[in-house]
């Protein structure tokens, strides 16, 4: 894949979304005597590509465990499909379709990727765990559906060949794509991905940000994504904000952030006074 | 065994319908998609093909107009490329691997006017060229995926062309059996690229009658039925997979199974149990390679029922017989890890072959025949017979087909050149090539061989390729060149020495098998590159080429060789989509590094450019250590003494 292809999504296609899927306002989130997000705001359009971006320790993780309810922030609002509240449950998350994947990978390692994929679909599975022991009726009808959205999304993220291994054996980059696969068998509104591309090389990249823009516009599903590669990020993304020290110090589209004064000395990094 | 007769259905859409008419129900493709083998029926088969055909014919595709196709082979492939046959066009296969570039020249020569491009992946390829290739009318993707931001008006998904297809067939259901009776065996099916070691690819074409009267010759030497398995894992646009899926499949109704991936492929062969295999020797000898590597991690007992079984089972094979001791202590075993449990027949050529590793495969039970043939002569028209060991020929001609050799020289040597009733036409769009290859009706191959006293052909190397050092010793490099590869650590080899004083070789290591033994022998290496540069895996190689050189004349005898800092790689055009080695580029890229081995120099230089798949260019420095092979000199001592 050549790299103009992926401008084609960023910067020509322009793409215009007006309904917001979620909207973080004025939230404030400290640790002790830190201040890991201070009064940050900003929206997330319905099936957009949205990234947030910043130097080491400007908060980025953090505001993604406040989307999914890892953590309370002490002031402010989330606002998710029209439901206002102050901090997310995590429970509440997951089963109104928020996944996300991790900076550091967590899958069961014993695994093989088809049962990490599995284990994604749980939250869909309604019938109880006697029904599941015997594995009969309406339980093997569901187990069967199960597996045939995830062997979808084998086929999707092109990891037949190690369907059947276990986890644990396989090389960083497609540990990282099963782990988008598990994200994706929870058929997400929201996927937020936590340094999708961190530890890559240039090839894992350009595979990855073809699986990214893929999921976006297969299954229209909104994106979140945190990334420290900027080129990535810009070629990608619909939004950016940026964050610096907790704070919010731009947010638009890649071309008005890339030219933005503060984002430029946040990065090259010039001195705060 | 009762094939339908050739002399009326000369084309292969009518075989089709013969087999959907006379067995609608029989399975006649299977492939394996989210994680489950989905039965195609002759039927069914024929039904789709008429569809697309409709619709094609419905744009205007008709007689003289060119189809290509590119992407994975599959029940898509096979059904758009009997189709667009059907419609009246002639078919294009391109390696799905194929650069833009080759995509281009090819699309661009063969004026093509419908491409079949099976994704996102591929369809980019020909949405660069619509400059280069202005007679481009439609573009049909199988695969929708990433497609929605492609707005070109020449694109197309298949599923809409199969309804407009449908369509035509609802309002007249007689059309697609008028379309199909207007061709005849006389019209050209097939333009089949040739291997194209020293150029691009000339286009083969191939008539239907041909085709089909020569598949027969085939079926012969070799027959079929329908219970009858085989596993497509060659590219489809090679010459032998389009002889097996089309024809093997469409005259003896075997079945062809399409794997669900490149990467699964041997698992999903294991899956089917094969009865008829045709395997490169460069994909043998890989198995073979990962066999012996897997063996170094084996317990010590499981290694020594190894080595036993092995040389007991090879033993065996050398005196014609079959081991069941060996068989039930390791051949059995590993006849079914890989899958050839069921294996009837098969078959391997394009290239030599170590004569251990085919003995390999007999030993476990694998029928292995070598086959020879071209492009030109639509695919093989020699096979082994079977019977009595046989690693050194490819065995004797079909019926209805001459092999002379022209200008023997005293040892019988000389050009093979060969005939039979249903060769290829000519090269299309391409005259003088035509006149040169084909002179009275004979295929000029470019191999040397000979006859064996049995009457069985042997061939040694591509005429021009043997070469004469400036002594005026003639000697065969790639003869040479298969006798390296035959080591498990030796991944490619280049012999030079035309018109020098002595012979060299560049060496590339095989990865997989040395990786594993420098990881035994606790050699630390970090990439392809540190480990080729490593003193001890050039006492390793050195070692290897000692063995080589011992079974070669004096003047024969390797003398000093580098190990490259790469693996050569047909992406930067140093080998053929088929593997073979590109001399004449390998020699122009790395000259450097040949007048490094022809001075008294340690170390070879290398400072040249590299361009990337997307255009990208960098420049490559490397230092590769240069060293003398001493045997040659010791094995003279030791005959002197």
């Amino acid at each position: 894949m050549a790299p103009d292809d992926m401008q084609t999504a960023g910067s020509v296609h322009r793409r215009l979304f007006d309904e917001a899927i979620l909207k973080i306002e004025n939230v404030e989130l400290g640790f002790g005597g830190v201040k890991a997000i201070n009064d940050v705001s900003f929206d997330v359009n319905k099936g957009e590509i949205r990234a947030i971006i910043g130097p080491n320790g400007a908060g980025k993780s953090s505001m993604l465990n406040v989307i999914n309810g890892f953590y309370k922030p002490q002031a402010g609002w989330i606002t998710f499909n029209g439901q206002r509240m102050q901090s997310m449950e995590p429970h509440f998350a997951a089963s109104s379709g928020i996944a996300r994947t991790f900076q550091n990978i967590a899958l069961f390692r014993g695994m093989s990727t088809l049962d990490n994929l599995m284990t994604g679909r749980l939250l869909k599975m309604k019938t109880n765990f006697f029904a599941q022991c015997f594995y009969f009726g309406a339980a093997k009808r569901e187990e069967l559906e199960n597996r045939a959205f995830v062997e979808n999304i084998i086929d999707f993220l092109e990891i037949q060949a190690i369907r059947r291994i276990p986890v644990g054996r396989l090389p960083y980059g497609l540990q990282k794509r099963v782990e988008l696969g598990r994200a994706l068998a929870m058929e997400p509104k929201i996927l937020l991905l936590d340094e999708p591309m961190a530890g890559m090389n240039v090839e894992e990249k350009q595979d990855m940000s073809r699986f990214i823009l893929d999921v976006n516009e297969e299954f229209g599903t909104t994106i979140v994504l945190i990334e420290h590669d900027m080129g990535v990020v810009m070629d990608i993304s619909d939004r950016v904000v940026v964050l610096d020290y907790g704070s919010k110090i731009a947010d638009g589209t890649p071309d008005d952030v890339r030219s933005d004064q503060r984002v430029i000395d946040a990065y090259l990094g010039a001195t705060h006074d | 065994m009762a094939y339908p007769d050739p002399a009326v259905y000369d084309t292969l859409p009518k075989l089709l319908k013969y087999n959907a008419d006379h067995h609608g129900s029989e399975v006649a493709l299977r492939q394996k998609d989210f994680g489950i083998w989905h039965e195609t029926t002759w039927a069914e088969y024929n039904g789709k093909v008429a569809r697309i055909a409709l619709a094609l014919r419905k744009r205007g595709v008709g007689k003289g107009d060119v189809v290509t196709l590119i992407g994975d082979s599959d029940v898509n492939w096979v059904s758009f490329e009997i189709a667009a046959q059907a419609a009246g066009a002639m078919t294009v296969g391109i390696y799905r691997d194929a650069l833009e570039d080759e995509v281009g020249y090819l699309a661009e020569y063969a004026g093509v006017k419908v491409a079949y491009a099976e994704d996102q992946e591929q369809v980019d390829k020909f949405l660069s060229l619509m400059e280069r290739v202005p007679s481009l009318e439609l573009i049909v993707y199988a695969d929708p995926r990433g497609m929605r931001k492609r707005d070109d008006a020449r694109l197309m998904e298949l599923d809409d062309l199969l309804a407009e297809g449908e369509d035509i067939l609802t309002h007249d259901g007689e059309a697609y059996g008028a379309l199909i009776g207007e061709a005849s065996g006389d019209d050209i099916a097939i333009l089949c690229t040739t291997s194209g070691t020293t150029s691009n690819p000339k286009l083969a074409m191939l008539p239907h009658g041909n085709f089909v009267r020569h598949v027969h010759r085939y079926l012969e030497a070799d027959p079929k039925d329908s219970t009858d398995e085989y596993v497509s894992v060659l590219p489809a646009p090679w010459i032998m997979e389009q002889v097996y899926c089309f024809g093997f499949g469409l005259v003896s109704r075997m079945k062809v199974n399409f794997p669900e991936g490149e990467q699964t492929a041997f698992q999903d062969l294991r899956e089917i149990g094969p009865t008829f295999l045709l395997l490169a020797p460069r994909v043998l000898e890989q198995i073979a390679a990962d066999m012996r590597a897997r063996m170094m991690d084996a317990s010590s007992l499981n290694h020594w029922l190894f080595d036993k079984g092995l040389k007991i089972a090879v033993d065996a094979v050398e005196k014609n017989q079959k081991s069941t001791l060996a068989d039930m202590m390791v051949m059995g075993a590993l006849r079914d890890r890989f899958g050839f449990a069921r294996v009837r027949s098969a078959a391997t050529g394009g290239a030599a072959m170590g004569p251990d590793t085919f003995k390999l495969f007999l030993a476990m039970g694998v029928p292995l025949k070598q086959l020879y043939g071209q492009t030109e002569t639509l695919g093989a028209y020699t096979l082994q017979t079977g019977g009595e060991l046989d690693v050194d020929t490819v065995g004797v001609p079909f019926s209805d087909v001459e092999v002379r050799i022209e200008n023997p020289d005293p040892d019988g040597v000389g050009e093979i050149v060969t005939r039979h009733p249903d060769m290829f036409t000519g090269y299309f769009r391409n005259e003088e090539a035509t006149a040169a290859d084909l002179r009275d009706g004979w295929m000029h191959t470019g191999d040397a061989g000979f006859f064996d006293t049995k009457g069985r052909l042997t061939v040694i190397d591509r005429l021009k390729d043997i070469a004469e050092t400036s002594g005026g010793v003639k000697f065969s490099p790639q003869y040479i060149e298969n006798k390296l590869k035959f080591s498990p650590y030796v991944g490619e080899a280049m012999i030079l020495g035309a018109g020098r004083d002595y012979l060299t070789a560049i060496i590339c290591i095989r990865f997989s098998i040395s990786s594993r033994w420098a990881e035994k022998n606790r050699i630390g290496f970090t990439s392809y590159t540190g480990l080729s540069a490593e003193p001890r895996m050039y006492d390793l190689i050195r070692g290897e080429i000692e063995k080589v050189n011992a079974d070669l004349p004096e003047n024969q005898r390797i003398r000093r060789f580098l190990l490259l800092y790469k693996e050569l790689d047909a992406d930067d055009g140093e080998l053929t989509r088929t593997r073979k080695v590109r001399r004449g580029v390998v020699e122009d890229r790395y000259g450097q590094l040949i007048e490094a081995l022809y001075s008294d120099v340690s170390t070879a230089h290398l400072d040249t450019e590299v361009v990337f798949e997307d255009g990208r260019r960098t420049r490559v420095q490397a230092d590769m250590p240069v060293q003398d092979v001493t045997a040659g000199a010791a094995g003279e001592m030791r005959k002197a003494g």
